[in-house]
C-alpha cells in the first residue's frame, strides 16, 4: 500500500479581504483545498468570486488576512518580501493572459530573465534556455522581438520563461483568454504535456469550458466561498 | 550648515556605492534600461537635450573661472617679486619714486646680467577702447624698461616689431586685436596727449600679458606727467632669496615697501574670476534644477507606462531593490547621455577668446574658454547627479508598487 503523498498546496480557512478605508471586502472565506503535486487544477467560477486572488495567493503574488497556506513546502505567512520573491523565482512560473513579455527584450533574453536570479553560469543559462526553446518550436525565433511575433508565439514564449527554471508548480491566468482557437488549443496542449510529461502541478484561471476540460479537476468558486471540486474525465 | 551639507553628501556618497555595487551585483541587466530609452525616443531625446544644455552651460562656466585662472597662474616666475607701496594690493594703486627703484636694484640678491640688474622699473595706466560691439572697456597699458620684456620669457613677438624708447610706440597683445578692432599694426591712437603708433603684436601664451598693450615706462610716464613709477619687478639670484629680499623691502628704512612673490600677486589676482563663477553657479543651479524636474517627469512617465512590466518582473522573483536599482540606473543613463551631449556641445567654446573687467583694476582682463579634460568629467559627474536626484523619486515609486497592483495594470 502506497503513503499518501503530502499536497503541494495546502490550504485551510484561507481568507482574503480588502479594505476600503474602513469597510472591510471579504473576497476569500474559510477556503481549505488540497491539490497534490502533478495536479492540473481549473479553477473557474463567475467574475468576483475570487478566482484570481486564490491563484496570485498561491504564487505568492498577495498575502492572506487569514488561514493556512502553505505551498511547496512553504508556509507564506512566514515568508518576508524578499523571501518571498526568491521563493516565487524558485517554485513558481506564471503564465499571464497578456503574455507579460517585456517588449525591448527579445525571444531569448525574455526566457533568461528568471534565471538571472540564479546562480547559474552564462553558458549553463543559454542552455537551459536553448532547451525551452526547443520545448515551444522557437528556436528560429530566438532572437524576435514581442512585436515581431504573433500571439501565440508569445505566449509559447510567455510558457518557455515560465519552465525554464525548472518551478514545481505553474500558474496561468486565462492563459487562451486572448488567443485565437488553433492557437488556443496549442497552447492547452503544451500545457496538458507539460503537466503529464513533466509531471508540473499546474493551476489555470479561466472561464473558457475548452480550457477547463483540459485540466483534471475543476475547482468552482461562488462569492469566495468553494463551491465543488470536479474530476473531468478526458 | 557645514554639517548638514556634509552628512547629505555622505548620504549621496553611500547611495551611489550602493549603486554602483547594485550595478555590479544585481541581475537585471542594463540593455534592458538602455533599450527602453531608446523605445521612448523622443522623451529621451528631449530629456537629454535639456539636460545637455544645462551641462555645456555648467562646463562653460567653469571654463570661463578656468580661463582666469590659466591666465593669471601663467604669468608669474617663482623667483621673481613685484615691489610696490605697502597695502596697494594691485599695481594700479602702487607708487614707487625713482630713488626707491635704484636701491630696489642695487640690492645684493637681485640677479644680474653682465653687472647690470635684471629688474623693470614700471608704470601702469589705464586707457578706454572701444570693443568690436562699438562698447567701450580700459585696457592695461604698461610702461616698462627694456628689460621688462625679457622677464617675460612667455611672451613671444608675432608680427611687426617690440616699442622703442622715446618713439611713443606701442606693441598690442594679438589675441586682443579680434575684441579690439582699433589695434591693429600700423594705425595710431591718442593716449595722455600723444599719438601712439602700433608696430608690432605678441603673444603671451595665455597669461594675463595678452590683455595689456606694452610700451617704454618713461615715455608713458612723460605723456602722463607722472613722476613715479608704479612697481618694480626684480628677479632674484634664486626662489629662496624671496624670503629674506621681501623682509629687507620692509626694513629698509628709506623703502618700508612691500615685496610680493609674483605668482602670488597673480593668483590674488584669478578672484576676479569670481563674480562669474557666483552668477554663473547660481544661473546653473536654477537651471539644474528644471532639468532634474525634466528627468524626473520623464522617468515618472516611464515608471507609469511600465507598470506592468514591473510587476511582471516582481512576479518573476526580483526584489524591490533591483527596481530601485534598475530605474535609478535608468535615470542616470538618460542624464548621462545629456551630460555627454552637453560636453560636445561646451566644445564649440574652446578657445573662444573673450574678456570680462575687472572689479579690482577696472581694466579688461582678456583670456580663452579652456575646456579641459578635467572640467568634462566635472560635467560629467554634474549630470550623474542629476540623474540620481531625478531618478531617485520615480525609481522608488518603480519598487514600492504593490506587486497586486502591478499586475492588474
Amino acid at each position: 500500500m502506497s503513503q499518501p503523498t503530502a499536497p503541494i498546496i495546502h490550504i485551510q480557512s484561507l481568507a482574503k479581504s480588502y479594505f476600503r478605508e474602513t469597510l472591510e471586502i471579504p473576497v476569500l472565506q474559510g477556503l481549505d483545498l488540497d491539490i497534490p503535486a502533478g495536479g492540473f487544477y481549473a479553477l473557474m467560477g463567475p467574475s468576483g468570486s475570487g478566482k484570481t486572488t486564490l491563484l496570485n495567493l498561491i504564487a505568492g503574488i498577495d498575502r492572506p488576512t487569514g488561514g493556512l497556506l502553505e505551498v511547496c513546502g512553504s508556509n507564506l505567512n512566514q515568508l518576508n518580501d524578499d523571501e518571498l520573491a526568491s521563493w516565487r523565482n524558485e517554485n513558481i512560473g506564471f503564465i499571464f493572459q497578456n503574455y507579460n513579455l517585456i517588449p525591448v527584450l527579445n525571444a531569448f533574453e525574455n526566457i533568461e530573465l528568471p534565471l538571472l536570479l540564479t546562480s547559474l553560469t552564462r553558458a549553463q543559462r543559454k542552455e537551459k534556455v536553448e532547451e525551452v526553446l526547443s520545448l515551444v518550436n522557437l528556436m528560429d525565433r530566438r532572437e524576435n522581438y514581442p512585436r515581431q511575433l504573433s500571439g501565440g508565439q508569445e505566449q509559447r514564449v510567455a510558457i518557455a520563461r515560465a519552465i525554464v527554471g525548472n518551478p514545481k508548480v505553474l500558474v496561468a491566468d486565462e492563459p487562451t483568454g486572448a488567443l485565437d482557437a488553433k492557437n488556443a488549443d496549442e497552447i492547452l496542449e503544451m500545457m496538458q504535456r507539460l503537466n503529464e510529461e513533466f509531471g508540473k502541478t499546474i493551476l489555470i484561471v479561466t472561464h473558457d469550458p475548452k480550457a477547463a476540460n483540459c485540466a483534471r479537476h475543476q475547482v468552482h468558486l461562488e462569492k469566495g466561498i468553494l463551491d465543488k471540486t470536479v474530476e473531468v474525465n478526458r | 550648515m557645514v554639517l548638514f551639507v556634509g552628512f547629505i553628501l555622505v548620504l549621496f556618497a553611500a547611495y551611489l556605492a550602493w549603486l554602483i555595487y547594485a550595478a555590479i551585483k544585481f541581475p537585471l541587466p542594463f540593455v534592458y534600461n538602455l533599450r527602453s530609452l531608446w523605445g521612448r525616443k523622443s522623451s529621451t531625446l528631449t530629456t537629454a537635450s535639456a539636460i545637455s544644455l544645462v551641462v555645456a552651460i555648467f562646463i562653460v562656466v567653469l571654463s570661463l573661472a578656468q580661463g582666469i585662472s590659466k591666465a593669471f597662474v601663467t604669468s608669474g616666475l617663482p623667483n621673481q617679486a613685484l615691489v610696490m607701496r605697502p597695502s596697494s594690493r594691485f599695481e594700479l594703486n602702487s607708487s614707487i619714486t625713482r630713488d626707491q627703484a635704484r636701491i630696489i636694484k642695487s640690492n645684493p640678491l637681485v640677479a644680474k646680467d653682465n653687472m647690470n640688474p635684471i629688474a623693470s622699473a614700471e608704470v601702469i595706466v589705464i586707457k578706454l577702447f572701444n570693443k568690436s560691439d562699438g562698447v567701450g572697456s580700459n585696457i592695461t597699458v604698461r610702461g616698462m624698461e627694456v628689460t621688462g620684456r625679457s622677464m617675460r620669457p612667455q611672451v613671444k613677438l608675432v608680427s611687426g616689431r617690440w616699442f622703442q624708447p622715446g618713439l611713443s610706440e606701442v606693441t598690442v597683445p594679438v589675441k586682443m586685436q579680434l575684441r579690439f578692432p582699433e589695434l591693429v599694426v600700423g594705425r595710431s591712437f591718442k593716449m595722455g596727449g600723444r599719438q601712439w603708433d602700433i608696430v608690432g603684436t605678441y603673444d603671451a601664451a595665455g597669461s594675463s600679458f595678452d590683455s595689456e598693450i606694452w610700451s617704454d615706462v618713461n615715455d608713458v610716464m612723460q605723456a602722463f606727467k607722472r613722476e613715479t613709477y608704479s612697481t618694480v619687478l626684480v628677479r632674484l639670484r634664486s626662489e629662496d632669496d624671496l624670503g629674506p629680499f621681501t623682509l629687507q623691502m620692509e626694513e629698509e628704512k628709506r623703502l618700508k615697501l612691500e615685496a610680493v612673490p609674483e605668482r602670488s600677486y597673480f593668483k590674488e589676482l584669478t578672484k576676479a574670476g569670481d563674480p562669474i563663477r557666483i552668477i554663473g553657479n547660481l544661473i546653473t543651479v536654477i537651471l539644474s534644477i528644471g532639468a532634474m524636474f525634466s528627468a524626473m517627469n520623464t522617468m515618472y512617465a516611464s515608471v507609469a507606462s511600465r507598470t506592468k512590466e514591473i510587476g511582471t518582473l516582481r512576479a518573476l522573483g526580483y526584489r524591490r531593490r533591483e527596481i530601485l536599482a534598475s530605474f535609478q540606473w535608468e535615470a542616470i543613463a538618460l542624464c548621462v547621455l545629456g551630460g555627454l551631449g552637453g560636453s560636445l556641445l561646451s566644445f564649440l567654446a574652446d578657445g573662444i577668446q573673450t574678456g570680462t573687467t575687472s572689479f579690482d583694476t577696472f581694466s579688461d582682463i582678456s583670456f580663452a574658454f579652456t575646456i579641459t579634460p578635467r572640467l568634462l568629467a566635472q560635467g560629467l559627474f554634474f549630470s550623474v547627479g542629476m540623474g540620481i536626484l531625478g531618478g531617485l523619486l520615480p525609481a522608488w515609486r518603480a519598487s514600492n508598487i504593490p506587486l497586486t497592483e502591478a499586475m492588474k495594470a
